[in-house]
């Protein structure tokens, strides 16, 4: 007998499976799938714009909750108008950091004009001798002040990861609510789930040392959220 | 993991007798537990996000085998290999195996609890494969000559500073410093390395997404991400409880797990991970395997016990529980320490390997209240002395004791006569003191603390007297 | 051990006004034997209890634990016999912890003692998690005019009495106690109050060992009918 069968038989033999009440059990589990039921949400408010409730994407509220908590998390925040402007935030960021004008992006950020800018860019996935990687977002949540990126070709995930700072670019109106939404949207937009979603609040940190809390452990020591409110 | 849980009372009695340890444990206690009660105000109603978390564990756990069946189809739909492992040893084959297809000669890993009770790190080192722990807590563990964790996600919560810039300017050959930053950085330093040059990545798994066939993985360092995005391989090994049905749960899951482990709102990484990489993306693994683990937890399900397999591996218990904090997670004696260890540990190795640790609480059911599923962790710990009783594995003194206490409390008169006896007794060894330093009969009582001094007369005689 | 405590209750159920009678044949409630897993003794004291207070119009211990135990472990213990199991459950009801007692069924306003002093006040872990003894006992000493509550940190932590985990790990338990000896020392009190015994012997036993023999440590009944 394979471990499998040994298993599942063992588990079986536990709930009294017969082929009744497996098959109510397949629809049932077929009905939960089918339901998506959601478990209690939190509201959505912020120190700035209490306006209860849960928030369609985009509005100023989520934005504001986003902030807040994306500052909590230790990351910092900046506001520009479009894509277009923002590569110039990139390198005034990078300047204020002394941090040299070289990254590596997105392959879906290659249209914006980085050379403009004073940006030296690499459109690819990251290496380890990399210290700035940008990229853009899937979306971001802002119960938590989070990104949500997913993986692609375009959108590889190292680039968030190998990198000591990691920028990235926020459309306001992707902003959304809660987890919940989030991939509410990714099966909207992307059918299945990619091979990864990564869910991104503030850079790597470690507390195993006595309690100490230290940022960036494996990952960026730095991350940088660039709002684009009018996108 | 080989099982040191029937020692426990030496290894508590060491644990009160290591200062430095101790003095680790004050340190921390207390930490994990602000920040949480911090943390769960930020949601609305927590006991209702409690009551859902636990439905949605109980529903795949009262249905698991369809479950398993759901997410074995699922994740392999999208490319990936369910293997099923019986025991830590099968969990061990598996590995070894996969490592061996694959060429595999160094495995990087983010911290498993399943490989704790597999004890994989000794099997892939016999087979030629250096693992490398790279949570930094299982790091440090790990160059200790392969010490065990004494905490579910803080695993050197035990050790010292100065413990650890020893031992990392011994095995690093750097000058020591007692930098804590400086310390972090070394220590990211010299694990990217094996990061980059590693060929398969090892991890947990959180959740398991029967709706989608994911893993979630859940870290602040961002090892997790690591070991799953730069080697050519990716292993998980998880419990077969781990399943739940969609990512909507997983969304109700994450705000309770954060908050009850380190009381983060969320942890700064959480991945969920669907099969391979496309051709055409520039990273992620191009093998994936799930390792699916009976170890015991099969035996639970539809047992009266079936409430611990709800665990998500939070460690909200053991930050709470009085025991855990004042003696750390080594005295427990195997993969799980605290309250849940209290129980997991007879429930996977076996009643009688670890008579001591279902009497290793004081039932004060601080761990129950802050369960965010709702364990009723005393409950269990009670149900499983039953057990031990039933099963005769108590200490036979004891069983006597006990039988004599019931027959003698069911007989009103002699219960009267013990009382008072027991009460000149304690009066006569007191001696005119407040209270008594030795007692014969109970000596453990007295090993730490004095008895206080009874009144003299007992309330019956008193009572009766006044009646008069 | 401390018929004071006993005296004490009787004294405050009658202040509320209570005719109180303590049956002569009562022992034990069982907690002991079903806390080390010995079902069969917990159901022979279980019924016992049951037969000699079913008859009254309430039930009132002055121990959260022994209080819950009866009102909620008995219907528990005696789930496979129906018809205890029912008498079990009609019993409950009417089970009440003293200050619980005092508070929301006796309304007791006026409490006979004087009392002066800084106190503070130690929640016992069943009580105040099974049973919700939180708020009862601190109504009854804001009563008392000369008490001055200071809270410890760490109130609701347990003191690491817990029954026969004190004689069984006994080091263990005795340095969960000083954790707890120290929080309340800090507050400066005079007494250390608490309303189940256990904690308080716990306590007590762990204060006097560290040369502590000033601090009183003592039950809420004995502070609020204390005799000046």
């Amino acid at each position: 007998m394979t471990s499998r069968d040994d298993i599942l038989g063992r588990v079986r033999a536990r709930l009294n499976r017969n082929p009744e009440n497996a098959a109510a059990g397949r629809a049932a589990i077929e009905a939960t799938l089918a339901m998506r039921a959601q478990g209690p949400c939190p509201a959505i408010d912020s120190q700035k714009s209490a306006l209860a409730g849960r928030q369609q994407a985009g509005t100023p509220p989520l934005l504001e909750r986003l902030v807040e908590k994306s500052l909590a998390y230790s990351s910092t925040v900046d506001r520009v108008g479009t894509y277009a402007e923002a590569p110039a935030a990139v390198a005034r960021y990078l300047a204020g950091l002394n941090l040299p004008l070289q990254a590596v992006i997105w392959p879906a950020l290659a249209r914006l004009d980085w050379a403009a800018a004073g940006l030296t860019v690499d459109t690819r996935g990251a290496e380890d001798h990399d210290l700035v990687g940008i990229s853009g977002c899937f979306c971001a949540i802002a119960e938590t002040g989070t990104l949500m990126l997913v993986s692609g070709p375009d959108t590889p995930a190292s680039v968030s990861l190998l990198p000591e700072t990691h920028i990235a670019l926020v459309p306001a109106s992707r902003i959304v609510a809660g987890m919940e939404e989030g991939f509410a949207l990714a099966r909207a937009e992307l059918g299945q789930l990619p091979r990864a979603v990564n869910f991104i609040s503030g850079p790597s940190r470690t507390g195993d040392i006595e309690q100490t809390i230290v940022l960036g452990a494996h990952g960026p020591y730095r991350v940088h959220l660039i709002l684009l409110v009018q996108e | 993991m080989k099982s040191r849980a029937h020692r426990f009372k030496e290894n508590a009695a060491a644990a009160l007798a290591n200062p430095v340890l101790q003095a680790s444990m004050r340190k921390a206690k207390g930490k994990f537990v602000d920040k949480r009660a911090i943390a769960i105000r930020e949601i609305d109603d927590f006991e209702a996000t409690r009551e859902a978390a636990k439905q949605i564990r109980n529903r795949v756990i009262e249905n698991l085998d369809l479950w398993l069946e759901k997410f074995e189809e699922t994740a392999t739909a999208r490319g990936a290999t369910v293997l099923w492992a019986k025991d830590g040893a099968e969990i061990c084959r598996h590995v070894v195996d996969v490592a061996k297809r694959h060429g595999v000669k160094k495995a990087v890993k983010s911290k498993s609890m399943l490989s704790e009770e597999a004890g994989l790190n000794l099997a892939l080192t016999a087979a030629g494969i250096q693992p490398v722990e790279t949570d930094l807590g299982e790091y440090i563990l790990q160059i200790n000559d392969n010490e065990p964790p004494s905490h579910i996600i803080a695993p050197v919560v035990h050790k010292s500073l100065d413990e650890v810039a020893d031992l990392f300017a011994k095995t690093h050959h750097t000058p020591r410093k007692t930098d804590i930053p400086a310390l972090t950085r070394e220590a990211r330093e010299v694990l990217r390395e094996h990061f980059l040059t590693a060929e398969m990545g090892i991890s947990g798994g959180n959740f398991l997404i029967a709706e989608t066939g994911s893993v979630a993985l859940v870290t602040n360092e961002g090892n997790g991400r690591m070991v799953t995005t730069l080697p050519k391989v990716h292993v998980v090994i998880t419990g077969i409880e781990k399943v739940i049905p969609t990512l909507e749960d997983l969304a109700t899951l994450m705000r309770l797990l954060p908050r009850s482990a380190t009381g983060q709102s969320i942890s700064n990484y959480v991945s969920v991970l669907t099969g391979v990489k496309r051709p055409d993306e520039p990273d992620g693994p191009e093998h994936l395997y799930f390792i699916l683990v009976d170890n015991g937890r099969a035996e639970v399900v539809g047992s009266e016990f079936q409430d611990m397999l709800r665990c998500i591996r939070c460690g909200a218990c053991m930050n709470h529980c009085p025991v855990y904090q004042t003696i750390g997670g080594q005295a427990y004696g195997w993969v799980y320490p605290g309250p849940m260890g209290s129980v997991l540990t007879p429930l996977y190795t076996g009643l009688e390997n670890a008579i001591d640790l279902p009497h290793a609480g004081t039932l004060c059911n601080q761990c129950g209240v802050v369960c965010p599923v709702k364990i009723p962790l005393p409950e269990l710990l009670r149900k499983l002395r039953e057990k031990q009783v039933e099963r005769h594995l108590r200490p036979w003194f004891e069983r006597l004791a006990f039988r004599l206490w019931a027959w003698v409390a069911s007989r009103p008169g002699l219960y009267g006569l013990g009382a008072r006896f027991a009460a000149r007794y304690l009066t006569w060894l007191a001696d005119g003191k407040g209270s008594i330093p030795a007692l014969g009969l109970a000596p453990e009582w007295t090993k730490g603390r004095d008895f206080p001094a009874p009144e003299g007369k007992t309330f019956r005689e008193l009572y009766a007297e006044k009646k008069q | 051990m401390r018929p004071r405590i006993g005296f004490a209750a009787i004294e405050l159920l009658e202040a509320a006004g209570c005719e109180v009678i303590v049956p002569a044949s009562q022992t034990c409630c069982g907690q002991p034997a079903w806390n080390s897993g010995d079902r069969a003794a917990a159901a022979q004291l279980a019924k016992k209890v049951i037969v000699e207070f079913e008859g009254f119009e309430y039930v009132v211990a002055p121990s959260g634990s022994c209080a819950d135990h009866i009102k909620n472990e008995y219907p528990v213990i005696l789930a496979d016999e129906p018809e205890w199991c029912s008498r079990a459950v009609a019993l409950g009801r009417r089970v009440y912890e003293l200050t619980d007692f005092l508070v929301n069924v006796a309304k007791l306003d006026r409490v006979p003692g004087s009392f002066a002093g800084r106190v503070t006040y130690h929640d016992s872990c069943t009580g105040l998690r099974s049973l919700g003894i939180k708020a009862q006992p601190r109504a009854l000493l804001a009563r008392l005019p000369g008490v001055e509550l200071q809270e410890m940190s760490g109130a609701e932590e347990c003191c690491g009495f817990g029954g026969t985990f004190s004689v069984k790990f006994g080091e263990l338990s005795a340095a969960i106690a000083e954790r707890k000896c120290a929080n309340a020392c800090a507050t400066g009190a005079a007494a250390i109050v608490g309303g189940d015994l256990g904690c308080l012997l716990n306590i007590e036993g762990k204060l006097r060992r560290m040369g502590d023999h000033e601090t009183q440590v003592l039950h809420i009944a004995e502070v609020l009918t204390a005799k000046p």
